[in-house]
């Protein structure tokens, strides 16, 4: 039995293009590692220039803002990413992880003393919400407010997508920074200049956009199926406090595997044609970074989770200029919470999951939990 | 023990003496700046990219497979480049130098 399900093995074994439906638009999907990392490089032939169009499906309807640095193309795009670069580098420093300790310490703490967890809305959003006020340098009381938006800011479990109350919420940080201004992100961003002006509004909701919605359900997800993970594998706890050396490989594994982000778009400017499958002017294609990460040319035994992988190639933060800033912040998190699991829990006994299955015509995968219900014996 | 010289993209001189791990975790521990590490070690990011000058590329030897899929999309890729991850410090490169690669 395989660890992982590929949705894709049979579609990558054909052909390494796949076309597959998403809400009306056919797109060809690239399933190929080394060649979604060769489309992610060529940026003229796919373009990231296309406000509320490169996630998939695309998000024209739940924001009005185009999402920096992602949304933009080179030149722009380094220049608009060195602006929120400085926060992205904080996880790094010893101060911020310092913090990420406790904040794990504590929850597991919490977690080891109750009966039952739910683990993705009593474990895993706490702690990706008071992580990102370290990154974003902001009090840490706001994290209450974003504990409510839920497992996805833009379709959570109630159909009600929170884009709008973000937007709003951020609006008032700026203009609250206005006022009072300190060393948080939304001063930060108040001050900064792009070609010797001030930032739009539309710029500055652009850049807290994915700071708060890219950063959520990725964290939440990759939290989630690693206490999911050890629950039915209680003897990977006891080999990663036997041997601590193993934390980093385990960690690049379980991105490469449990990759929260299926794909992500790009916009073909002129007409194109990927393995057969032609793309009009306009058009989109996807990066499929989560079946890349399976792809048996690169990865022997890709669906086995091996907790020592070395070396292990996998492009779940993506590959090239647009490579993921939540990088440092998703590793600080995730290596914290092995070597705290290890050292601290003995076994995870799940009584109750409910999975969170991404349903689209061509195919279904599995992306992570609605709901987790999990007892933490102490060691 | 082995000693190894990283001359930066500024071209500073850093030289660590009874070096003992991959080149990756040697600058990890001495603070070569450049060289990052981002992913541990496995070869996924390319943040501890150096070239290796002519003389040493024999002893040094060619990039994996694995090394050589993630390198080739670098834009900084050159012909003598390797990931510093994948070059375990041995006796037989006592003396060794690299360059840090300018970071993407
Ligand atoms: C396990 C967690 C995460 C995964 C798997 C992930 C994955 C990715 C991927 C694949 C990309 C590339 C997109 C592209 O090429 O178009 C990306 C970009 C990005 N991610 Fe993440 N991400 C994670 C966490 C985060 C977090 C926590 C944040 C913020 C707090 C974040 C912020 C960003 C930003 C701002 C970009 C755009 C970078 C650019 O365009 O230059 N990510 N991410």
């Amino acid at each position: 039995m395989p660890d992982i399900d590929d949705p894709f093995s049979e579609a990558r074994a054909r052909c390494p293009v796949h076309a597959a439906e998403f809400q009306g638009e056919t797109l060809p999907m690239i399933l190929s590692l080394k060649k979604v990392r060769a489309a992610a490089k060529d940026w003229r032939t796919f373009s990231s220039d296309a406000p509320r169009r490169v996630p998939i499906p695309s998000e024209e309807d739940v924001r009005t803002v185009r999402q920096y640095p992602l949304e933009v193309d080179p030149p722009v795009h380094a220049e608009y990413r060195k602006l929120v670069e400085p926060f992205f580098l904080r996880p790094k420093q010893p101060e911020v992880a310092a913090k990420t300790e406790a904040l794990v310490h504590r929850l597991l703490a919490d977690a080891l003393s109750a009966e039952s967890v739910e683990v993705v809305h009593d474990f895993a959003i706490p702690l990706q919400s008071h992580a990102l006020t370290y990154l974003l340098n902001v009090d840490e009381k706001e994290a209450q407010t974003w504990i409510g938006w839920g497992i996805h800011v833009f379709k959570d479990g109630d159909g009600m997508s929170k884009g709008p109350f973000m937007q709003d919420y951020c609006r008032r940080m700026f203009e609250t920074a206005e006022e009072n201004p300190g060393e948080d992100f939304f001063s930060t961003l108040n001050r900064s200049t792009f070609h010797d002006r001030p930032l739009t509004m539309e710029e500055k909701l652009g850049f807290a956009n994915i700071a708060f919605a890219g950063g959520r359900d990725t964290i939440i997800h990759t939290v989630t199926r690693i206490i999911a993970y050890f629950a039915s594998h209680t003897e990977a706890l006891a080999l990663l406090r036997e041997h601590p050396e193993h934390i980093n490989t385990a960690a690049e594994e379980f991105f490469r595997v449990f990759m929260p982000l299926t794909h992500i778009g790009r916009v073909c400017p002129q007409a194109a044609e990927l393995h057969g499958h032609p793309v009009p002017a306009g058009g989109r294609i996807s990066l499929a970074w989560s079946a890349a990460n399976l792809d048996p040319e690169v990865f022997d035994d890709p669906r086995t989770i091996r907790l020592n992988r070395r070396p292990n190639p996998h492009i779940a933060f993506g590959s090239g200029i647009h490579s993921c800033l939540g990088a440092h912040h998703a590793r600080a998190i995730m290596r914290t919470l092995l070597r705290r699991l290890a050292e601290s829990v003995a076994a995870i006994t799940v009584s109750a999951a409910k999975e969170l299955v991404e349903r689209e015509k061509d195919y279904s995968r599995m992306v992570g939990y609605e709901e987790l219900h999990a007892r933490f014996q102490p060691r | 023990m082995p000693t190894v010289t990283f001359i930066t993209p500024d071209q500073n001189r850093i030289t660590i003496e009874n070096a003992d791990a991959n080149l990756m975790e040697i600058a990890q521990t001495h603070a070569v700046p450049g060289i990052d590490g981002d992913c541990g070690g496995v070869c996924s990011c390319s943040t501890c990219h150096v070239y290796i000058p002519d003389e040493w590329r024999a002893r040094v030897g060619p990039p994996g497979e694995d090394e050589r899929t993630t390198l080739d999309f670098n834009d900084a890729v050159r012909e003598n480049s390797r990931l510093s991850c994948q070059i375990e410090m041995t006796e037989a490169l006592d003396g060794l130098v690299v360059e840090v690669a300018p970071s993407a």
